[in-house]
């Protein structure tokens, strides 16, 4: 008898349908294939599926079996194929209640989807919140998934999440002696919840112009590049950051989520990612883990810090490639990645954070100590950066030694901590998600933050008074900016004027913002 | 020496025919060769046609009887089988008989492997 069950293919974050068709011929020699442009682990479904069955109590059909993954040319991998296959050779050798072509119950219009353990059970399994989000596109009312993934589709509207513990429970549910409860709908928003961080920023002596700085770059997206000798704080004000960014919004938290299910980080029960991605990868990384990569592409840490922050430390010492690479996602808010077997876009909208020295001893232009470094050696260490990677950086800020005396308590106490801060910066992307409110870019995503508006965008909310306008063009002639720090510099002072509630542009404002663009 | 191999071959054969007609199968054929190769015992079992192939040992010295059916040897089965049934479509599968004789030639041990085509694939 031939079943057809309905399972998908993630390639990317694109859910393609998948029909799992299972003969088992009364007539032939005993046997068991898998056709259909399947992986090698997709094969190996033979094994894992004929075991699971007879440890599960059930029978497998000692008959001739052939099942095909269709459409035939997409190719699959992975082991989310193990569950529509089993419940096919089941369906397929009547021991569930069948459901062939012409008979349209309810079982038919679900979608399977996990990976079977030898004793029957079933294990976690990635991307299940994207097979949520397609069964709710595509009026699938039933989702079957491991009980260990099911809390991510627990998020999705109008469809019912089964998790399944194992493959008799499965059977039995079927058979309808003993139902599997589906999972209680959660709302996005009860989900997004504050969370403790461990550094406040308030703990950084000192470092009132880094500290504003990072203060516009939270509340605007926009990447920042500090610089200064070792131990002035670089990298604890780094590791604020996440402290004063604004919570998730249901809507961002979905599409970040979306992404770690691909990568397959969700933690088991898992439902959401709830803060924003921080990532700060460390500089032995290779251009596909930074871009993402692999032969059936996986997402890498531009994608995974999307809506969030991607700090590196010591960016000199990166490689060329890696740094050249974020380029085109530090412009395009996404990468592509081409493969011979997949053509996969990741969203990759980050806000990109550095850290540098002056120079490779790190102690040019110290107020005390003596910098070693030859001039040839300088600028071999600042040209492993190159101009369109610090062109694409808005905000440059210098993190000087700090005086003895601003490390006392007194000075500590008398800074804003994480929570001003961030009371802050969640007012002006307030202000920022209204603006956007009725915007979208092209492919669906939406834009959220003022760096992520495009030229267009930025003339149609960014009107400049003919002061202002005289001040910019000023410093775009003075320091020989490029046509990409003009609009840059207008969406800087578009977060600065929203840090202050301003509607308009003020000349101080923009005078603020080209303060940060100065490179040494 | 090959006069002997020959003998418990025969043995073998002769067990598992014993053992399969206990267990109310009906025999078609023995030893069915053409040029191609020979299938051990045909049987019925019930609609099912289930070609037989014995393996017998009289030392685990060589390895185990259930070692010596290889899937070449299944794949030569299943060609004899396609010949035999003349290329027909019908319910069928491929057993095997595993035996180990004493050195007095009774039987030691037997079993009866169904369904090989299962491991096979």
């Amino acid at each position: 008898m031939l079943v057809k069950i309905k399972s998908v293919a993630n390639i990317g974050l694109e859910t393609l349908p998948i029909e799992v068709e299972v003969d088992v011929a009364s007539q032939g020699f005993p046997g068991f294939n898998i056709v259909g442009l399947a992986s090698k682990a997709v094969e190996e479904a033979r094994e894992r599926v004929k075991t699971a069955i007879v440890n599960s109590g059930l029978d497998f059909p000692g008959k001739k079996i052939t099942v095909n993954l269709a459409p035939a040319d997409i190719p699959k991998d992975g082991a989310a194929y193990d569950l529509p296959i089993a419940i096919g050779i089941l369906a397929a050798s009547e021991q569930i209640p069948f459901m062939t072509m012409n008979d349209n119950r309810m079982t038919m219009n679900a979608i399977y989807y996990g990976e079977l353990s030898l004793d029957g059970s079933l294990r976690a399994t990635k991307g299940v919140l994207l097979v949520g989000i397609f069964a709710q596109k595509e009026h699938v009312s039933q989702i079957y998934v491991p009980i260990e993934s099911a809390n991510e589709a627990s998020v999705i509207e109008d469809i019912q999440v089964f998790p399944v513990r194992n493959l008799k429970e499965l059977v039995d549910h079927l058979h309808q002696i003993e139902s599997i409860t589906p999972i209680k709908h959660l709302e996005v928003s009860e989900l997004v919840e504050e969370v403790e961080f461990e550094t406040d920023i308030f703990e950084v002596a000192g470092q009132e112009l880094a500290k504003r700085a990072l203060t516009i770059a939270a509340a605007g997206g926009h990447n920042l590049l500090m610089w200064g000798p070792p131990g002035t704080g670089k990298t604890m004000l780094a590791k604020t950051m996440p402290s004063i960014l604004p919570p998730l919004s249901p809507a961002e938290a979905l599409e970040v989520t979306r992404i770690y299910s691909v990568a397959g980080l969700l933690s088991t029960g898992q439902s959401l990612i709830r803060r924003r991605p921080y990532r700060n990868p460390h500089h032995g990384v290779s251009p596909a883990g930074i871009i993402g990569g692999g032969s059936n592409p996986t997402p890498g840490e531009v994608s995974l810090a999307h809506l969030g922050v991607l700090f590196l430390d010591e960016m000199p010492e990166f490689p060329r490639s890696v740094l050249e690479s974020l380029r085109q996602p530090m412009e395009d808010g996404e990468v592509s990645i081409v493969r011979a077997s997949a053509h996969v876009s990741y969203p990759a909208s980050f806000t990109l954070l550095a850290a540098v020295n002056p120079c490779p001893c790190g102690y040019l232009g110290h107020p005390r100590k003596e910098c070693k470094c030859t001039d040839k050696q300088i600028r071999k260490y600042r040209s492993r950066i190159s101009g369109p990677i610090l062109d694409r950086i808005d905000l440059h800020v210098h993190v000087p030694v700090i005086e003895v005396e601003k490390l006392s308590t007194q000075h500590v106490s008398t800074s804003p901590t994480s929570k001003e801060i961030r009371s802050q910066v969640i007012a002006a992307r307030k202000i920022q998600i209204d603006r956007f409110a009725e915007t979208h870019l092209p492919a669906g995503r939406q834009v959220y933050t003022n760096s992520q508006m495009g030229n267009k965008l930025v003339k149609k909310y960014c009107q400049l008074s003919p002061e202002t306008e005289g001040l910019l063009r000023l410093a775009i002639e003075k320091f020989d900016l490029s046509a990409r720090a003009y609009f840059r510099l207008i969406k800087i002072s578009r977060t600065i004027a929203d840090l202050a509630s301003e509607i308009n542009i003020l000349p101080s404002h923009m005078a603020e913002a080209i303060q940060y663009r100065q490179v040494s | 020496m090959k006069a002997q191999n020959k003998q418990t071959g025969f043995l073998g054969e002769k067990f598992s025919e014993e053992y399969l007609l206990s267990k109310n199968y009906k025999l078609i054929t023995k030893n069915f060769s053409t040029k191609f190769g020979e299938i051990d015992l045909i049987f019925k079992d019930g609609e099912t046609t289930v070609f037989v192939e014995v393996k017998t040992k009289k030392s685990l010295d060589w390895g185990t009887p259930e070692e010596m059916f290889t899937r070449g040897k299944y794949q030569r089965v299943k060609n004899m089988s396609v010949i035999f049934l003349k290329g027909r479509d019908v319910p069928c599968r491929i057993d095997m008989v595993a035996i180990l004789l004493n050195p007095d030639d009774s039987l030691l041990s037997l079993k009866h492997y169904e369904n090989m085509g299962l491991n096979m694939v």
